[in-house]
């Protein structure tokens, strides 16, 4: 089998998340596959429906989580069209795992800070349940995610699991215009929430992932915190086909997202060219 | 994999083959269903890869292009060492390719394997800078992951180089490591001696071959054919002078150069002719950038297949979100030259272009790749420009964070 023949995976599962973003839950259907397959936090994979082609997102579910994975996805382009149209029973395809990983093991014994935006919170939502599932190795975990609107929130259910855990400081905001009268979370953009709610830097690890003006306009209030470039954490995202090093489409500079990323500390995406 | 090193043996051995025993030996390869891949000569004007000229309107004017292509004949073998209008990297990475096929009866799915082996195949009379182009390329197609269908063609195929007499103005081989007389990436090289060649075999695959069709080739060691095996070796050594006189660069320096001069408003200067059609991509020998496509065929089958792409094009890097990373063309001008002269080489050792010169040839706006290294060239070597980027934020060297 080359390496870009994919494996089948059958549909076990499907969430709308938001009126455009969809999770699906799928099951390889080699069961040697499915027994032997794993992944790190982090790591992302090619799907593919059969006939629309391939599209690159990251698992977002945890690697503690064993016999599925699952990814989120907005449906924007040709491929997440089609596979928005995936229901329950169908089979797409799948290759990965790929790229590196957020080192999860060396934060043990740290408070853990996530931040996320909109759909960028299916990244860290993999993360986030990677920590919560071996939750007595670290300190405290603060997770800070907002949407522009209630609506286009992702994970709902697990947003309100999340906000109810005692061992979980869980704070959820939305773009101002975007709140219901029934809302209870905040109102404003995920940075100055961030800074509102001020997690304690010492022997501190953050993941920050969202649109790059979240990315952007964070990482200064991060180091404001007093959060050094190498504590904290993103994933990158660039247009991909091979997402094995060879097709030559996700360069920034001389990195290649796939195979030196997807994971970069704040450090080393301060020192690439400004190409993203 | 052919990668243009001997194992374990010392000079490559020579022989003398006539023209007529050359293509004899093509002959023979057909005849024992080995496909030859070879120079033929084309009529310009309906060659799918022709660069239609207006010369093809002209009655009585037929101008003739040469293509490598599987010859049907040995006749076709064409050894007038014009350089053909696309490189060999077609044999290699083809414009498209099936990487699987699916089926899909109700809602069951089946995928079925393309072949990673391929039937042997020998090349002939290859232009060096084509060779060298595929060993510079294996670099990338075995990086971690093994590119199986690269790899398949690549050990199935036996490649002789003909020494090149330097095309043109627009050749710079050596300034990029090459050279006419290059075997890398090659089994072997045949020379032009009177009355036929002098050949090289530089591999296993190369002597294998020579050892296979001994009756074709004579032993070209004796005093008597020293003369002409030292003319033919004075003759290669000229041909290395009239290229390096096209140009010459501290390759090193424009690599470095380039990595940390990443916004300097000479590369977007270097960019001003190009309005992005990627033809330059599809002729380079070292350009293996691909997309992969569904391509269906009929209700519930189709093929999934890569095919050649380029980033010179807006939607190489385009996001579904609408944003573009490489949004006007110098940017992605200044891609094209940073991958080549400075990622790739600080990825893996090599220069990902072996100055085979097509990519000026072909650029209808005048893009000349000979003059933009000249200039990087003399930007990096103002004192303090070619600051080493050992050590620095550009030397690719970001380590993964896990």
């Amino acid at each position: 089998m080359n390496i870009y023949q994919p494996q089948l995976a059958l549909v076990t599962d499907a969430i709308d998340e938001t009126p455009d973003t969809r999770t699906l839950r799928l099951e390889f259907q080699d069961e040697a596959v499915r027994e032997s397959f794993a992944f790190k936090a982090g790591q992302f994979g090619e799907y593919s429906v059969f006939g629309a082609g391939e599209s690159t997102f990251c698992i977002a579910s945890p690697p503690t989580r064993e016999g599925y994975i699952e990814c989120s996805f907005k449906a924007v382009g040709k491929v997440t069209t089609a596979l928005r149209e995936v229901n329950v029973g169908d089979t797409v395809g799948f290759r990965g795992p790929y790229g590196n990983s957020f080192p999860v093991d060396d934060w043990k014994g740290k408070d853990v800070v996530f931040v996320a935006g909109g759909i960028g919170l299916a990244p860290v939502r993999c993360v986030i349940w990677n920590v919560l599932d071996r939750r007595d190795e670290f300190g405290d975990v603060t997770i800070v995610y907002g949407a522009r609107s209630v609506a286009d929130l992702v994970y709902k259910r697990e947003l309100e699991d999340w906000g109810s855990r005692a061992d979980v400081k869980m704070v959820t905001t939305v773009d101002p215009g975007g709140e219901t009268k029934d809302w209870t979370g905040e109102v404003g953009y995920v940075t100055p929430v961030v800074e509102a709610t001020a997690p304690k830097a010492q022997n501190a690890v953050a993941v920050l992932c969202g649109p790059p003006i979240v990315v952007k306009l964070t990482l200064p209030v991060l180091d404001k915190l007093g959060f050094a470039d190498d504590a904290i954490f993103t994933t990158l995202e660039n247009r991909m086909k091979c997402g094995l090093g060879k097709c030559g489409r996700c360069n920034i500079g001389p990195v290649y997202v796939c195979k030196d990323g997807p994971v970069f500390t704040a450090a080393q995406m301060k020192a690439l060219p400004a190409e993203f | 994999m052919t990668d243009g090193t001997d194992s374990g043996a010392a000079a490559p051995r020579r022989y003398f083959i006539s023209e007529a025993d050359l293509r004899g030996l093509a002959a023979d390869l057909l005849g024992a269903g080995t496909e030859v891949i070879a120079p033929v000569s084309v009529d310009a004007c309906q060659s799918p890869s022709a660069l239609a000229t207006a010369a093809c309107l002209r009655p009585g004017v037929a101008p003739v292009d040469v293509e490598y292509k599987a010859i049907g004949e040995a006749a076709e073998l064409d050894l007038g060492r014009d350089l053909p209008v696309l490189s060999l990297k077609q044999f290699f990475l083809p414009d498209h390719e099936a990487l699987c096929r699916w089926h899909q009866r109700g809602l069951e799915v089946t995928v079925e394997e393309v072949p990673t082996t391929f039937a042997p195949r020998v090349v002939l009379a290859a232009k060096p800078c084509d060779s060298a182009a595929l060993a510079v390329v294996d670099e990338v197609m075995n990086w971690d992951y093994k590119d199986e269908l690269w790899n398949g063609r690549r050990e199935a195929s036996t490649i002789f180089n003909l020494a090149c007499p330097v095309i043109d103005e627009s050749c710079f081989c050596t300034a990029v490591g090459s050279a006419p007389d290059d075997v890398k990436g090659a089994d072997g090289l045949l020379t032009p001696i009177e009355g036929g060649y002098l050949v090289e075999a530089t591999t296993d695959k190369g002597r294998a071959l020579v050892a296979a069709h001994a009756q074709r080739f004579a032993a070209a060691e004796d005093p008597a054919t020293a003369a002409l095996v030292r003319q033919a070796v004075d003759e290669r050594a000229a041909a290395r002078s009239r290229v390096a006189a096209n140009l010459e660069i501290d390759a090193e320096s424009v690599r470095d150069w380039i990595a940390t001069h990443f916004e300097d408003p000479l590369l977007a200067s270097l960019a001003i002719r190009c309005n992005g059609c990627g033809a330059c991509s599809s002729v380079c020998p070292t350009c293996h950038c691909f997309d992969i496509v569904d391509e269906e065929e009929g209700v519930g089958r189709g093929t999934r297949r890569r095919c050649w792409d380029t980033c010179q094009a807006p939607t190489f890097t385009l996001h579904a979100s609408g944003h573009n990373p490489r949004d006007d063309q110098h940017v992605r001008y200044r891609q094209r030259i940073n991958h080549k002269f400075s990622i790739y080489p600080l990825k893996f050792g090599e220069v990902l272009c072996t100055g085979c010169g097509r990519c000026t040839r072909v650029c209808h706006a005048g893009q000349d790749l000979v003059e933009i290294l000249a200039e990087i060239d003399i930007a990096a070597r103002r004192p303090g420009e070619a600051a080493a980027v050992a050590g620095t934020s550009a030397s690719g060297d970001v380590e993964a964070a896990s």
